[in-house]
């Protein structure tokens, strides 16, 4: 039985569907982010989560009780808001303390609970200001106290980092995940940025249009997409797309991508019995950048390494790594490549393209085209 | 905003005064006489006795100051046959303008809150309603009105008048709630609800302490109107139970020969220095919360 249960549910409002039928299932101590680009509905089943919408259809289950129709004060779930929704003419404490105030919990109860939260979240020395006298990682904190404060069964969090400065972002991304650590709670979190539900998720939960795309572990679902849409979505920068041809050369299946002077034929690895059906046609093939790369960084102990020399269009170094541009059937490809030694734009150099992390999809359906029994595979509607 | 800016503009170091500035003062100051001048003369004639004031030099200062005509305003003077000045009256208007301020006002804040956070079907029709209210004119109401106040027993009592005040304020209060809590975030609204609290318990204590601009520009709006208000004074309550803008007209109609100028400047002086004061007092939270309610929107 699974702790947090979204059964089937749907919304609609008057004639437009937001949700479409949605299913996902967390543990006890899952950090489960909602992750989708903006419209998606993500904020909307966030919403049907503490009671705020309605559920049209559907059922939401906590821990093991249906709670479509309890009151958003009785579900024992507190929530931190984008904006933090502090009350502005409270106090830090009265605004850590508002909820258990109103669940009748006695002054030095209260006081109690205040203090040990203001320890944890060290804002102690701000209990008596007012929200307006607070910068935005304080409110950020505060709004986290009050959540906090009242223990409840399930957090939710609706984009909770989006106001605040690049750094400060990272910073308090990082205290959440500790957090989380430390206390073992359970957290659905709503976020549009992939980096966000890609380090802070146990379980990733990929939205678009008010539908499930893929709801899987962080890994899984980077590498193993469901569909196109997963996989642009997720990684930064994002996966290269790149329309090939599957065909049989010697009695291996490759795929023959145009380049502008020759064709590059990769060998198939993954998925090859699916992509036996596929001879002759033409695929989306999906490789991250970090599975081209130069020779001598290729991972030749996992992977299975394709070499090729290409034309190098452009390059973007970042300091850490150097992202090197080249063409690949008529699209622009990145590939990752060690900084030091650049090579110059517009000659030849070689790239190692780890064929094993390549996956394919139906150009058409935008599904992916797997193996039934591939290892680590994450279909819809799967759970822990 | 505007205000800001332009104070700092003119304490900015280094700014000329050009012959267009010098006009524009001269203007100003021109007309900021012009409006002060009734004023003036209202004092200082209240502060004359009435042999200086038959001498005709209205602009004087007063050679002899005397406090008697404001004396015999506030206590003896004649309004019809009683002659015990405007006091009574004085108290009347506070005893009509307290309770109907602040009724219309909480019942404004009440609608604002129901119509922008408890949104429910028809809101806008509602609200569009409530706001036609305002654009009533006064003298239609007042047959209808006697009739009702009649058969409710209100009649010639300030009761009558405060309902009738609550009942024709609460379109204007309305609407200023409701435009400030249109900004109000719906986020704390729904922050509230998962705490635990309830309808009221998020009005009283989340949305009321957060609205003092708001509050004072209503009771400014309504202290000014209730307190100035002449017609309905004089249709539905007369006698003992009149306000005292209604005794400041029977005060200068009770003719008995020479006419007291000073003791109707005074009494004027009288009626007026409430409104005046809420002004002094709050007036710069005024501009602040007409600003807060409308501008950003």
């Amino acid at each position: 039985m699974s702790f947090l249960h979204i059964h089937h549910v749907h919304k609609r409002f008057g004639e437009t569907h937001v949700l479409k039928g949605v299913d996902i299932e967390i543990e006890k101590g899952d950090f489960l982010v909602l992750v989708g680009p903006s419209g998606c509905g993500k904020s909307t089943l966030l919403n049907m989560i503490a009671g705020l919408d309605s559920i049209s259809e559907g059922e939401l289950r906590l821990d093991g009780q249906r709670i479509n129709e309890l009151h958003p004060s009785k579900r024992d779930i507190a929530m931190v808001f984008q904006s933090y929704a502090l009350y502005p003419s409270m106090t830090v404490a009265g605004n850590i303390g508002f909820g258990l105030e109103m669940r009748k919990v006695p002054r030095a109860g209260r006081r109690a609970a205040i203090q040990r939260v203001a320890e944890l979240l060290q804002i102690e020395n701000l209990l008596k200001r007012k929200p307006a006298q607070l910068s935005g990682g304080q409110r950020q904190r505060v709004a986290m106290g009050r959540a906090l404060v009242r223990d409840p069964q399930l957090f939710l969090f609706d984009e909770p980092l989006s106001n605040l400065d690049a750094k400060l972002r990272v910073d308090m991304r990082t205290e959440i995940k500790q957090l989380h650590q430390r206390l073992g709670t359970t957290i659905v979190y709503v976020t549009h940025d992939q980096i966000e539900a890609m380090t802070l998720a146990t379980r990733i939960a990929v939205m678009r249009a008010g539908e499930l795309q893929q709801l899987g572990t962080p890994q899984s679902v980077y590498d193993d997409p469901n569909n196109l849409f997963v996989a642009g979505f997720m990684g930064s920068p994002s996966m290269n797309l790149v329309p090939a041809r599957i065909a049989e050369k010697a009695g291996a299946l490759v795929a023959l991508i145009e380049t502008e002077k020759a064709t590059l034929a990769l060998p198939i690895v993954r998925d090859r019995q699916a992509l036996t059906d596929w001879c002759d046609k033409a695929v989306m093939l999906g490789l991250r950048p970090e599975a081209i790369t130069d020779p001598a960084s290729a991972n030749r102990d996992g992977g299975e390494i394709f070499e090729a020399d290409l034309e190098v269009d452009l390059v973007e170094p970042t300091g850490a790594d150097l992202y090197v541009v080249t063409r690949l059937g008529g699209t622009n490809v990145n590939a990752r490549m060690r900084p030091g030694s650049p090579p110059q734009s517009g000659t030849q150099t070689r790239f190692a393209f780890d064929v094993s992390r390549m996956v394919a999809f139906d150009p058409d359906s935008e599904a992916r085209i797997r193996d039934r029994a591939s290892v680590g595979s994450a279909p819809l509607a799967s759970s822990a | 905003m505007s205000v800001a800016t332009s104070a700092r503009a003119a304490s900015s170091p280094g700014r000329r005064i050009t012959l267009g500035r010098a006009i524009l003062y001269a203007l100003l100051l021109f007309f900021a006489v012009l409006y002060l001048l009734p004023l003036y003369v209202m004092l200082t004639t209240s502060f004359k006795p009435l042999a200086e004031i038959h001498q005709g030099n209205m602009l004087a200062l007063p050679e002899q100051w005397t406090f008697a005509p404001w004396r015999e305003a506030w206590g003896s003077a004649c309004i019809g046959l009683e002659c015990s000045g405007v006091h009574g009256y004085f108290f009347n208007s506070i005893k009509i303008v307290v309770p109907a301020v602040l009724i219309s006002g909480l019942l404004g804040a009440f609608n604002g809150y129901v119509l922008t956070k408890w949104k429910f079907r028809g809101h806008k029709i509602v609200f569009g309603l409530i706001l036609f209210s305002c654009f009533i004119p006064f003298q239609i109401i007042l047959l209808p009105m006697a009739r009702v106040l009649g058969i409710l027993h209100l009649a010639n009592s300030t009761s009558g008048l405060v309902l009738v005040h609550i009942v024709y304020g609460i379109g204007f209060t309305t609407l200023f709630f409701r435009n400030y809590y249109a900004n109000f975030p719906d986020e704390l609204v729904r922050a509230a609800q998962l705490d635990g609290a309830g309808f009221f318990t998020i009005f009283f204590r989340i949305l009321l302490p957060a609205s003092v601009p708001i509050i004072v520009v209503t009771i400014i709006w309504q202290f000014t109107n209730v307190w100035n208000d002449f017609l309905f004074g004089v249709s539905f309550a007369s006698g003992d139970s009149a306000p005292i803008t209604v005794a400041l007209n029977n005060l200068v109609n009770s003719s008995t020969g020479v006419k007291a100028y000073n003791v109707n400047m005074a009494a004027a002086m009288v009626a007026a220095v409430p409104t005046l004061l809420v002004y002094i007092l709050a007036g710069k939270y005024f501009l602040r919360g007409l600003m807060s309610g409308s501008v950003k929107g």
